[in-house]
């Protein structure tokens, strides 16, 4: 499916809610003005990205990291975001570690389950299944670091 | 692996030298959004940006000098808008103030865009 970036709005609600919490109470945002600021956030996704990537492909990488994006909130004057950022990706960093760990657990577990039923019952075609499963498990694993951007 | 996407390039001024700095600098803000801890292991890691990251991602890929964007930036990008919506938001809630409103309007956020130095980006929109 196509997607052209006029369509690619961030969602509505979400945009509404940030806004919200970002002023005091009592005050109202209109139609417009959402519109416009949705608008606005869809564009500093593209120029950041922009920026950022000129840092990476400066340091002859295909890859865009995250060090990139604060070098580009920099070059933009964010500078005020670059400490709410960094504690947002330490928590982030930490969220991922955790969930790694658990799906890895998850398949030691899965894999002791099915070495003792081996030894209990011959059933290949368990084994099947489980081989599905493990390969699909590591392609998500993969997916997880990077992701691949066709163009 | 995905479906190409084919995506004409917005007319947004990826122009580098536009990255270069100004001198003038803001007052800094302590802008903390007060950043939620990922529970128990299972919560999805999406709490901690509010906006979602397939549709940041998404708008990364319309660029077509991006290749490949690690998660963490996805990331990092999403959490950096947040914060954009916040400081955008306020900064033209000064113009609807100083019209006594209570109300936001379009055209506080066009007066924004054209006072503020780091909003000069968004000229022309």
């Amino acid at each position: 499916m196509a997607e052209r970036p006029e369509d690619l709005n961030l969602p509505n609600a979400v945009i509404t809610r940030i806004i919200k919490e970002a002023l005091p109470d009592g005050v109202n945002v209109s139609k417009e003005a959402r519109r416009a600021i949705s608008q606005a956030a869809s564009v500093f996704v593209l120029y950041a990205t922009s920026c950022a990537n000129n840092f990476a492909i400066k340091a002859k990488r295909k890859t865009l990291n995250a060090a990139d994006v604060m070098a580009a909130m920099e070059e933009m004057e964010f500078e005020r975001f670059l400490q709410p950022l960094r504690e947002a990706l330490e928590a982030y960093k930490k969220g991922q570690k955790g969930k790694k760990e658990a799906s890895e657990q998850k398949r030691k577990e899965k894999d002791k389950k099915t070495d003792t039923e081996e030894n209990d019952k011959n059933r290949e075609e368990e084994n099947e299944e489980d081989d599905e499963e493990n390969m699909e498990e590591e392609q998500e694993g993969e997916n997880e670091r990077e992701e691949e951007v066709d163009n | 692996m995905a479906a190409t996407v084919a995506v004409p390039v917005a007319s947004v001024e990826s122009d580098p030298d536009r990255c270069g700095a100004e001198e003038e600098a803001r007052e800094n803000e302590a802008e903390e959004d007060g950043n939620q801890q990922a529970g128990p292991i299972s919560t999805s890691q999406s709490r901690l940006a509010k906006l979602p990251l397939a549709r940041i991602k998404a708008l990364m890929k319309a660029d077509p000098d991006v290749s490949l964007a690690s998660q963490e930036s996805v990331f990092i990008i999403a959490k950096a808008t947040e914060l954009f919506v916040e400081m955008i938001a306020k900064d033209a809630l000064v113009y609807a103030q100083q019209g006594k409103r209570k109300t936001l309007q379009r055209k506080d956020l066009d007066n924004a865009i054209e006072a503020i130095d780091e909003f000069a980006f968004l000229e022309g929109m």
